[in-house]
């Protein structure tokens, strides 16, 4: 049979050949070849495209959707031939030997943005000068309990990690990737504590969201999720789509080769995406921006994306922000334990400075760490005043402005002592945080102790410590941060701070709004 | 740049294959019908005799491949009888991986070059390397940024040929001042030019572990910040990379393809300032021109008043690969592309090249840039020294002969 082909089949497919020309790569004519592809659910909405992606390249792509697949190691990722994920940061941080150098193609874009309901976002914006919304102003509206939100679990979601170091980069407030020492404590508590859905995906979440639109008026997503919720009639009432100014993390979309054997067909796969024609069905698809310059974009994709923040290259910077977060179900805020020195030398503009960094931290402070820092729902918050000895102790949970306005009264009220009976303080103050976790064991707690002076009263620093020692190893735990001001022994505050694995502030470097905002999250 | 361009039509008949001799019979009597599409090819340029061979050249390269993907060079190639398959990867990376199997590797620049021509003639395998052209490391950015950078003192417009000029000379030591002080955009009054935005003022490179450009602009930065010098030493240079090291890390985890990033139509929020090569911005420029008649002036360039060059070098590491090496420094058509492109090419007949490319850009008003040549230029230090101080900045891995 060599050599002898039937002449009109020959003629036909020279034809065909040369009319379409530019479909087929010459390696085996119409044989199909399929491959296994590890892919982040977000990828589910491509599926009519795949069919067309086979007729065009021959190459089928099998679709094995993971919700963990933006996480999986390498020994888990065995056995697939490409990875199609909404973004591989996770895995460039925390897999760097075996993804680097890898094939790889983006494919599609999409920020991580908010949807707020109508309501929420006016508002919000009303008490935004300009109605430019930022991160910081949804953790603030957060702490207050204006904002209820839905997010993806970061551990496992690329638009819930995203979001997650979006919010603690604004929190952060540095302008630069965030650094291991800018996470040490956790300053989301009060954002999340705004926080009523998750669930372990993206299309987990919307689902999630659109089953109980009663209990969540915003959602944290990606762009192509909400603009796909708003179109798909399940909603009451549609989402606003904000663009927080203070920090855009887009996500690229990439496929990555595994299996470097399947070069030719991974070549094939992404040339034929990255085609305008197909980049133009992709966006409408998917409501994704698409990767070509070239294609024009519909309406809503045109809308600027605000400054992208620097993405963190550590990875220990982004394990501490996802162990702060911890499980999105279970509770988060903590209780703080103020003890406040009301000895003499503390009347006048040192007082003031108290009343103003506890105004501040009650919602007065309207910068961005002020909003992030401030005093959330769910809080507990006991301050303490002392002089020579205890003079009053009260304790709030937060729940609207009335518990923060008695808060701030306590504070404002005089009555100073004559003496300063720091450790005697201390020493209160764990007894105080003992009871407290006897009760309540789940709740994290740390002691603030502020003072101006010396110790000249009441317990040595040795009987202090000899009592601390006593305590139940719970107590043992909680870690005070001594804020020093004014003539107060920085070496026995630094010593106390060691002893009980805390940290000293100084707030004549600053101001005692900065120091107190500077421990905060602290634990 | 899309990283992955469709191929552009091309006879798939004069694929070498076992076939071609059944095929080659069978066309002669099959002619009467595919002549249409014949008569087509050739009128769009793209006939191959079917007897003419086809080499696929396997090659590994970065940025350079922005040459290599497009449609007319490949068009050109194809003419000659080359076809290029491309794997895309970091200069730094190209020279780390193993490059048996490949006929040619294009990194960007001349450290990653080096680092494979020592291998092979330590190994006594030497290659041949052929440099078709020249581009300089540059900063691309938006009007609101260089503007504002402007306002601080820290950029000045370049008044050149017509039009409204699309570049500004960057004191790069007054620009690097500004990142050591942790200035923000916000704090450099960029409120004023109509945008607003809270993060540090840097410039984003590709990553300093894998790509040419992130390590040159290390180079860059330790030149500036070392008085106009490249370090000697070893210890010189360990003490000068940790010293710059804040400087170029705040941007965090580097985004993979930085031209592509600026480029894009998000590009000036997610990528305002970036390091890349000359040629990516011009080429834009000038796709931009073809299609809307006017230069993209949203879109400048900032050039360091230190200026450096990279020396993109295609290491032949075949015979076929020393064809295709010769075939790009010498053959005309291919050079003439490679200025289209934005290349600055080296032309070893005359010296004229910035010349023509200016013509270039002239004839369709496209400011040209004027590079002075009283411009200092940079340095790189020592190989070694230089493996060293990407090492030290980026935390990367060592690279193979760097020693």
């Amino acid at each position: 049979m060599r050599g002898r082909i039937p002449l009109l089949t020959v003629c036909t497919l020279l034809v065909a050949t040369l009319l379409s020309a530019c479909t087929d790569d010459g390696d085996g004519g119409g044989e199909r070849v399929r491959l296994r592809v590890l892919a982040s659910p977000d990828l589910a909405v491509l599926a009519p495209l795949l069919d067309e992606l086979a007729d065009a390249t021959g190459v089928e792509l099998d679709l094995d959707r993971r919700p963990d697949a933006e996480t999986r190691l390498a020994a888990a990722r065995t056995g697939y031939d490409l990875a199609w994920l909404s973004s591989d940061r996770y895995l460039r941080l925390r897999d760097r030997e075996s993804v680097h150098g890898l094939q790889r193609t983006p494919t599609m874009t999409s920020p991580v943005v908010i949807g707020l309901a109508l309501d929420t976002a006016r508002a919000l914006r009303a008490d935004v000068p300009g109605g430019h919304l930022t991160w910081a102003d949804i953790a603030d509206a957060a702490a207050t309990g204006t904002v209820r939100f839905g997010m993806a679990d970061p551990r496992n979601a690329g638009s819930g990690l995203a979001a997650l170091v979006g919010v603690a980069t604004a929190a952060a407030g540095t302008g630069a990737a965030l650094r291991t020492e800018d996470v040490s404590c956790d300053r989301l508590r009060g954002f999340r504590s705004g926080q009523t859905l998750t669930a372990a995906t993206s299309p987990d979440l919307v689902d999630s969201y659109a089953a109980h639109q009663d209990r969540a008026d915003a959602l944290i997503a990606y762009e192509s999720d909400l603009l796909a919720l708003n179109a798909s009639g399940r909603l009451k009432e549609k989402l606003e789509i904000v663009r927080p100014e203070d920090g855009t993390v887009l996500s690229d979309f990439p496929i990555l080769l595994l299996d470097p054997s399947r070069r030719a067909a991974y070549d094939k796969v992404t040339e034929w995406l990255r085609r305008d024609d197909v980049q133009e069905r992709i966006m409408r698809d998917t409501r994704r921006r698409p990767v070509s310059a070239t294609v024009t974009r519909d309406a809503p994709l045109r809308a600027p994306i605000g400054n992208a923040l620097y993405f963190p290259d550590r990875l220990a910077v982004v394990e501490r922000l996802l162990a702060d977060y911890g499980d999105p179900d279970r509770r988060t805020a903590g209780q703080v334990v103020f003890l406040l020195d009301f000895s003499g030398s503390m009347r006048g503009a040192r007082m003031a400075a108290l009343r103003e960094a506890f105004a501040g931290l009650s919602g007065a402070d309207s910068s961005s760490t002020g909003k992030f820092t401030r005093f959330y729902q769910g809080e507990r918050l006991t301050v303490v005043r002392f002089g020579g000895r205890v003079l009053e102790e009260r304790t709030i949970t937060v729940t609207g402005p009335g518990d923060l306005r008695e808060l701030t009264d306590t504070v404002a009220r005089g009555g100073y002592g004559d003496a300063t009976a720091v450790w005697s303080a201390l020493d209160h103050g764990y007894r105080t945080a003992a009871h407290a976790l006897a009760a309540d064991p789940d709740r994290p707690l740390s002691v603030v102790l502020m003072t101006d002076g010396e110790n000249n009263a009441g317990l040595s620093y040795a009987q202090f410590v000899r009592r601390y020692e006593a305590l139940p190893d719970a107590a043992r735990d909680v870690s005070t941060y001594p804020v020093h001001f004014g003539e107060a022994d920085t070496a026995a505050l630094q010593r106390a701070a060691a002893k009980t694995g805390g940290r000293m502030v100084d707030a004549d470097d600053s101001s005692l709004s900065e120091a107190f905002k500077e421990i905060r999250g602290c634990h | 740049m899309p990283a992955n361009r469709p191929a552009p039509p091309e006879p798939r008949l004069t694929v070498t294959r076992p076939t071609r001799g059944r095929l080659r019979r069978a066309l002669a009597v099959a002619l009467p019908l595919p002549v249409v599409g014949l008569v087509l090819l050739m009128a769009s340029g793209h006939l191959l005799l079917p007897l003419q061979k086809v080499v696929t050249i396997e090659a590994k390269m970065a940025s350079k491949r922005d040459f290599f993907e497009d449609p007319e060079v490949e068009r050109l190639l194809l003419k000659h009888g080359f076809r290029v398959r491309i794997t895309r990867m970091g200069s730094r990376e190209i020279a780390n991986q193993d490059i048996k199997g490949y006929d040619v590797v294009f990194p960007s620049g001349q450290p990653a070059a080096d680092l494979i021509t020592r291998e092979r003639a330590a190994a006594d395998r030497p290659v041949t390397t052929y440099r078709p052209f020249v581009s300089p490391i540059v900063l691309a950015t938006y009007r609101e940024y260089a503007e504002a950078l402007r306002g601080n003192g820290v950029a000045r417009l370049q008044r050149g040929s017509g039009g409204q000029s699309l570049y500004y000379t960057l004191d790069m030591e007054k620009f690097l001042a500004l990142t050591r002080g942790g200035k923000t955009w916000d704090g450099i009054g960029i409120a004023r030019y109509g945008v607003d935005n809270g993060n540090k003022v840097l410039a984003q490179s590709s990553d300093i572990c894998e790509s040419n450009s992130g390590g040159t602009y290390l180079g860059l930065v330790a030149f500036v910040e070392h008085e106009n010098d490249a370090p000697d030493t070893l210890p010189e240079a360990e003490r000068l990379a940790r010293d710059i090291k804040p400087l170029l890390v705040e941007q965090g985890l580097p985004s993979a393809e930085k031209a592509e990033t600026y480029l894009s139509a998000d590009g000036k929020g997610i990528s305002p300032i970036a390091v890349i090569y000359e040629h990516q911005f011009l080429a834009h420029q000038i796709a931009y021109e073809a299609e809307h008649g006017t230069p993209d002036s949203e879109r400048v360039l900032l050039y360091p008043s230190t200026r450096i060059d990279t020396e993109p070098q295609l290491v032949a590491l075949t015979r076929d690969g020393d064809r295709l090496g010769e075939l790009i420094t010498s053959d005309l058509e291919l050079q003439h592309r490679a200025m289209e492109l934005g290349f600055r090419v080296r032309d070893t007949r005359s010296d004229a090249t910035s010349v023509q490319l200016k013509e270039f850009l002239g004839e369709r008003d496209i400011p040209a840039p004027v590079t002075s040549a009283d411009d200092t230029k940079a340095v790189l230090p020592r190989l070694p020294l230089l493996e060293r101080m990407i090492q030290i900045v980026g935390d990367c891995p060592p690279a193979e002969g760097a020693e």
